[in-house]
C-alpha cells in the first residue's frame, strides 16, 4: 500500500468541453483502484474542492470561451507543476472552435433571437455572466502547456500510459499506436 | 448589481434585497451558478440557477452537410452523445424519406441507446450523486466523491464502475467507439453486431440485472426511509416525456405524452414532429439556458418537468417485469398522486437502469440483433426533419432545415435539462428558504443547493451547449454592492471568512 | 553524423543509396520513384504515382549528401539547431532524379522533425477538424500525422473562413480541409482530360477554383468517376451523402500503416463508391 505522502496530486477540470475526456478518463473502469494507490485527486469536477492546490499534475479538457475559462487555466498553471492538454478542444479548440467563423454577435442571435418558437427574445446580459472570448482559442496559446493528449476523447489507455510513464518518472511518451484524433 | 432584471420587483424592492451566489455547482457535469436575492428578513425573493457558457451551436453548424450532423452534434456531451446521435439521426432519416428502419437497424438503435442509458444512469448515481445520499448532505467535503465511496463502500462502487463499464461495451460494439463513435447512417446503421460480440455482451449480462436490482432497492429504501428526503426540494409540476402507444414507458420511439400535478393526462400520443405547436423557449437576461414552457399553459404555468421522474410518473407501464414490479412499488408509495419529491429522481433513474439492463438482455437474444441488413430503402428527400429521444435526462428534441443542396440552413435543439430549467430554479428556491438561516452561510446550506441541482442529473454542457467551472465563492452583498461578508471553499475543503477581498 | 563519403561506397551505375541501403533505379526515374520500387516509404501528400510529380508539400524532403553545394559563411543551413553537413542538400524526392552514386538520408531524427513542423503548418492552416470530418479514418494527413507522431498544432491556429461548395448533385468541395497539394489539379488534367481545378491566389490566400462559369461545381463538367474527384488525399473533396458508411475499425488507417508501399490502390478502392 502507498505512503499517502508519496501519491501524486491530480487536478482536472473542464473548461469548454463536452466533458467527454473526463468519461474516457473514466472508461480505465475497474483500473481507477489501482490508479488510486497511487494518485490523489485536488480540484476536479468529480470532487468537491473547488480550487486548484498545489498540484503535480494538471489535466485539462476544453478550450477558451470565455474569461472565466482563462481564469481556471491561469489557476491551474500557476499550481500544477506539470500541465496537460487533454483532448481536441483544449488542443486546437476543436468542434466549439467551429464558431469562430461566425462573429460571436450571430451566434448569439441565432439562439436568443431568432431561434425557432423563442419567446421574449434578447441577448442574455446578466452580470453573471461571464465575458465571452471574441474567438475560441486551444489553451496553449494562453499558457504554457507541458505536455499533449490527443483525442476525441484520448482514450483511458493513453491516460494510463502518461499517467504511467510519469509515476515513474519517465519522460511521457504516447505510443504511435495510440495516437489518433478522432 | 444586475442589469435587465426581469421580475415584477420595482426599484424599492430591489434596493432592500442582498445577493448570494454560489459558484460552481459541483459533481453535475457542466457549468452552474446559483444566486440568491434575499430580503432583511431573509426570505427568498429570487433564486436563480445560471447556465454561464453558451457555444453557439445553432448557428456553426448552418452550411454544415447533413450526413455530417449526428457525429459532431454529438461532441455536445461527452456522457450523452449517443442521445444526440440517435436523435440527429431520426432527423436526417426524415430528410431522406424513410419512415422505417429495418428490423435490425431499428433494433441495433435501441440496443445503442439502452446501453448508453444504462451507463449515464450508473454514472450518475455512483460517481456523482451516491456521496450524498450515503455519506449525508452534510458531510465531509473531502470525502463527499467517487473516491470515498470506493473506500468506505467498495463492493458498491466496484459495482458501478462495472454496471457503467458494460453501458459503455455496449455502446462500442456498435458504434466502434465508447464516447463519440459512429454508428447511424441515413436510414439505418454501419455495422452489424456480430454474434462474437453478442456472446461476448450476453456473458455478463446476469451480473448486470443483478447489480441493476441491487441499485433501484438501495435508492427505494434510501427515499422511503428518510422523511428528510421527501420533502426536500419540494416543488409540483407538470411532466413531459416520450410513451408507447399503449402508454408504456419509451427511450427511443413514441409520442409524446404530458401529465400536469394532478396526473391528469393534458395531450397524448402528440406526433413530436408538430412541437413547435406544443413548447416554446423563453429568454431571461440571467442565464444562456431557455425556459421552455407549454403553451397551451401558458408562461407561468406551462413549465414542466423531464427524465426518470417524469417518465415513470407518465407511463402505464413497463415492458420488462423486474423494473414493472419496481414501477409498482414507486407508484404505490405515491399513494394515488405521481409522485412529485425531487429526490425520487434518483429511484426513478434506478428503474430506469434496470429497464434498460432487462431490455439489453431481451435484444441480445432476439436473432434480429446479428442481422446483416442495416439499411432501410431512401424514400423522397425533405427539407426538414425532427428527430425527438428520451435521452437520459429527459426529452430531447433535434430539428433541422436543409436546402437542396444537403447543407444545413437553420437548427435548433432543445435538450433534455433545459426543460427542466424552471424545475431546478424552484428546487434551489424551495431548498433556500428551507435552511437558510439568518446571515449565515454554512457549508451545509451550500451543498443542499447543489444537491437538489443534482437530483436533475444536469447536462448543462448539452443544455447551453457549453461548460466549465469556477471556483466556488459565496458573497453577501448589500442592495449597493458592498461587500457584507465572503464566504470561499478552500482546497482542502476548509472555509475562509475573507471579509473584503477583491475578486 | 554523415560518415558515408564517395570513396566510402564505390559509384554503382544505376545504384542510390538511402539510408545506406543499395536501392537500385532506372534512368528518368526521380529518388521517390525509386524508393518506391524498392519498399522504401517517404512521407508524402502530393505525390501519386501516374501524375506529375508537384513537390509541393515537402514532406518528402531528404537530404543528399555527396553534392556539391555552395557553401559560405552566409550560408544560413549552417545556423540551424541541427548539425548541418554543408555538402548536402536538402531536396523533394519526388522531383529530384536519382542519380548513379547518391547518398540519401531520409528516415532521421532531424528530418522527421522538419516533417512534422511542416505537418503541423498545414493542419493549423486550415480548419482540420477530425473529430466532425467524415474524412477521418481514411485521411493521408492525418495519418501522416499519426506516423510522425504528432501531438499538437503547435502554432496557433488561423481558424481561415472557407467557402464550401455543395452545388455539384455528388460531389462536395469543402475548402477548409483543402492542402493544396493540386492532386486533383493534376488528376483532373492529366487523367481525366479535363480542368475542373486551379489555384488562385498567392501565399495564404492561396485557394482551391473551380474552372467554370458559375465558379462553381454545378457547372464544371466534373463527374462522380472523374479520378479528380476520388484522389483527394483529405477531406476537401468528397462524393456526397456517403460519409461514415464504413464503421470505426475498418476504416482504411484502422486498418493499413500510411507507411505501406502499394497502399495507393487500396485508397483509391475504398474512395469508390459502390455506385459508380
Amino acid at each position: 500500500m502507498s505512503n499517502a505522502k508519496n501519491k501524486l496530486r491530480i487536478a482536472t477540470t473542464s473548461l469548454a468541453g463536452c466533458f467527454g475526456c473526463h468519461m474516457s478518463f473514466l472508461d480505465m473502469d475497474e483500473r481507477l483502484v489501482e490508479l488510486l494507490e497511487h494518485v490523489e485527486f485536488d480540484r476536479s469536477p468529480l470532487t468537491d474542492i473547488k480550487h486548484c492546490n498545489p498540484c503535480d499534475i494538471g489535466l485539462v479538457e476544453g478550450g477558451l470561451c470565455n474569461a472565466d475559462n482563462v481564469h481556471v487555466l491561469r489557476e491551474f498553471r500557476r499550481n500544477c507543476k506539470i500541465l496537460i492538454a487533454v483532448g481536441a478542444c483544449a488542443i486546437n479548440g476543436g468542434v466549439p472552435a467551429m464558431r469562430n467563423h461566425f462573429s460571436l454577435r450571430s451566434c448569439l442571435e441565432e439562439s436568443f433571437l431568432n431561434g425557432v418558437g423563442v419567446e421574449n427574445p434578447q441577448i442574455p446580459g446578466d452580470v453573471e455572466l461571464p465575458l465571452l472570448l471574441d474567438k475560441v482559442r486551444p489553451i496553449h496559446e494562453a499558457v504554457q502547456i507541458d505536455y499533449y493528449l490527443p483525442g476525441c476523447p484520448p482514450s483511458a489507455d493513453e491516460f494510463l500510459s502518461v499517467l504511467g510513464d510519469l509515476l515513474a518518472g519517465r519522460e511521457p511518451a504516447l505510443p504511435k499506436k495510440l495516437i489518433h484524433y478522432d | 448589481m444586475e442589469q435587465g432584471k426581469d421580475s415584477a420587483s420595482n426599484k424599492d424592492e430591489l434596493a432592500n434585497l442582498r445577493r448570494v451566489a454560489i459558484d460552481p455547482v459541483s459533481r453535475v457535469e457542466g457549468h452552474g451558478k446559483i444566486t440568491l436575492m434575499l430580503d432583511a428578513e431573509n426570505h427568498i425573493h429570487e433564486a436563480r440557477f445560471h447556465i454561464v457558457e453558451f457555444r453557439g451551436f445553432e448557428k456553426f453548424i448552418q452550411g454544415r452537410p447533413y450526413w455530417e450532423v449526428p457525429f459532431f452534434v454529438q461532441r455536445l456531451c461527452g456522457i450523452c452523445p449517443v442521445s444526440h446521435q440517435l436523435a440527429a439521426a431520426k432527423a436526417v432519416d426524415q430528410l431522406v424519406g424513410v419512415e422505417h428502419l429495418t428490423p435490425t437497424a431499428y433494433k441495433l438503435r435501441r440496443l445503442l441507446h439502452f446501453g448508453q442509458v444504462l451507463q449515464s444512469h450508473a454514472l450518475h448515481f455512483f460517481h456523482l450523486s451516491s456521496p450524498d445520499l450515503l455519506f449525508g448532505f452534510g458531510s465531509d467535503p473531502a470525502k463527499r466523491n467517487i473516491v470515498g465511496v470506493l473506500d468506505k463502500y467498495p463492493d458498491l462502487a466496484l459495482k458501478g464502475v462495472k454496471l457503467r463499464k458494460y453501458g459503455q461495451q455496449v455502446i462500442a460494439a456498435i458504434a466502434g467507439k465508447r464516447i463519440h463513435g459512429t454508428a447511424t447512417v441515413p436510414g439505418g446503421m454501419n455495422k452489424p453486431l456480430t454474434i462474437a460480440e453478442r456472446e461476448i455482451l450476453l456473458a455478463d449480462i446476469s451480473d448486470i440485472l443483478s447489480w441493476s436490482q441491487d441499485a433501484v432497492a438501495l435508492n427505494e429504501q434510501i427515499h422511503t426511509e428518510h422523511a428528510e428526503h421527501r420533502s426536500f426540494a419540494a416543488i409540483r409540476s407538470n411532466f413531459l416525456s416520450v410513451t408507447g402507444n399503449g402508454g408504456e414507458l419509451e427511450l427511443y420511439h413514441g409520442g409524446l405524452r404530458a401529465r400536469s400535478e394532478s396526473g391528469a393526462k393534458i395531450f397524448d400520443q402528440l406526433d413530436y414532429r408538430g412541437y413547435q405547436q406544443i413548447i416554446r423557449e423563453e429568454v431571461r437576461p440571467w442565464s444562456y439556458m431557455k425556459f421552455p414552457y407549454l403553451i397551451g399553459l401558458g408562461k407561468q404555468q406551462g413549465w414542466y418537468r423531464v427524465g426518470p421522474l417524469a417518465r415513470v410518473n407518465n407511463c402505464d407501464v413497463i415492458s420488462t417485469p423486474l423494473a414493472e414490479a419496481a414501477r409498482q412499488r414507486f407508484k404505490e408509495f405515491g399513494n394515488g398522486s405521481l409522485v412529485q419529491d425531487t429526490l425520487a429522481y434518483h429511484w426513478a433513474r434506478m428503474i430506469e437502469a434496470l429497464h434498460c439492463a432487462e431490455s439489453i438482455h431481451e435484444l441480445l437474444h432476439d436473432p434480429d440483433i446479428t442481422g446483416s441488413d442495416l439499411v432501410a430503402d431512401l424514400g423522397e428527400k425533405r427539407q426538414e426533419g425532427i428527430g425527438v429521444i428520451e435521452a437520459p435526462r429527459g426529452t430531447l428534441f433535434h430539428h433541422y432545415q436543409i436546402n437542396e443542396e444537403g447543407l444545413i440552413e437553420k437548427a435548433n435543439l432543445i435538450v433534455s435539462t433545459t426543460s427542466n430549467n424552471q424545475a431546478m430554479n424552484e428546487s434551489v428556491r424551495s431548498v433556500a428558504n428551507e435552511y437558510l438561516d439568518g446571515n449565515e452561510i454554512t457549508e451545509g446550506l451550500l451543498n443542499r443547493l447543489e444537491v437538489a441541482v443534482r437530483a436533475y442529473d444536469p447536462c448543462l454542457s448539452c443544455a447551453t451547449h457549453a461548460l466549465g467551472k469556477m471556483p466556488l465563492q459565496v458573497e453577501l452583498l448589500d442592495a449597493e454592492g458592498a461587500l457584507l461578508d465572503r464566504l470561499s471553499k478552500g482546497g482542502n475543503g476548509k472555509f475562509e471568512r475573507t471579509g473584503q477581498s477583491a475578486l | 553524423m554523415n560518415d558515408m563519403s564517395k570513396d566510402a561506397n564505390p559509384v554503382i551505375p544505376d545504384t542510390i543509396y538511402i539510408d545506406g541501403h543499395e536501392i537500385p533505379f532506372t534512368q528518368g526515374q526521380t529518388i521517390m520513384d525509386a524508393a518506391f520500387a524498392a519498399g522504401i516509404y517517404i512521407p508524402h501528400l502530393c505525390h501519386r504515382p501516374g501524375l506529375t510529380p508537384h513537390g509541393s508539400c515537402k514532406l518528402c524532403t531528404v537530404d543528399i549528401h555527396n553534392r556539391i553545394a555552395a557553401s559560405s559563411a552566409t550560408d544560413r543551413r549552417t545556423h540551424t539547431k541541427f548539425a548541418v553537413d554543408a555538402d548536402s542538400r536538402s531536396v523533394s524526392a519526388c522531383t529530384t532524379p536519382a542519380a548513379a552514386g547518391q547518398q540519401i538520408s531520409s528516415n532521421t531524427p532531424e528530418l522527421n522533425e522538419v516533417r512534422k513542423t511542416i505537418t503541423q503548418m498545414l493542419f493549423i492552416e486550415g480548419n482540420h477538424l477530425c473529430p466532425s470530418c467524415e474524412k477521418s479514418g481514411d485521411c493521408t494527413l492525418q495519418a501522416v500525422a499519426y506516423h510522425l507522431g504528432m501531438l499538437d498544432g503547435h502554432f496557433p491556429q488561423f481558424f481561415p473562413r472557407r467557402e464550401v461548395d455543395a452545388s455539384h448533385p455528388t460531389v462536395m468541395l469543402d475548402r477548409d480541409r483543402c492542402i493544396l497539394c493540386e492532386l486533383c489539379v493534376r488528376a483532373s488534367r492529366e487523367m481525366d482530360g479535363k480542368n475542373v481545378f486551379a489555384i488562385a491566389g498567392r501565399g495564404t490566400s492561396a485557394h482551391l477554383i473551380v474552372n467554370s462559369p458559375s465558379g462553381t461545381l454545378a457547372d464544371s463538367g466534373l463527374e462522380t468517376g472523374d479520378m479528380a474527384v476520388h484522389i483527394c488525399p483529405v477531406g476537401a473533396i468528397l462524393i456526397k451523402e456517403h460519409g461514415y458508411e464504413v464503421p470505426i475499425g475498418r476504416r482504411t488507417f484502422d486498418l493499413h500503416q500510411v507507411g505501406e508501399i502499394g497502399l495507393e490502390k487500396v485508397v483509391l478502392a475504398k474512395a469508390r463508391h459502390i455506385d459508380e
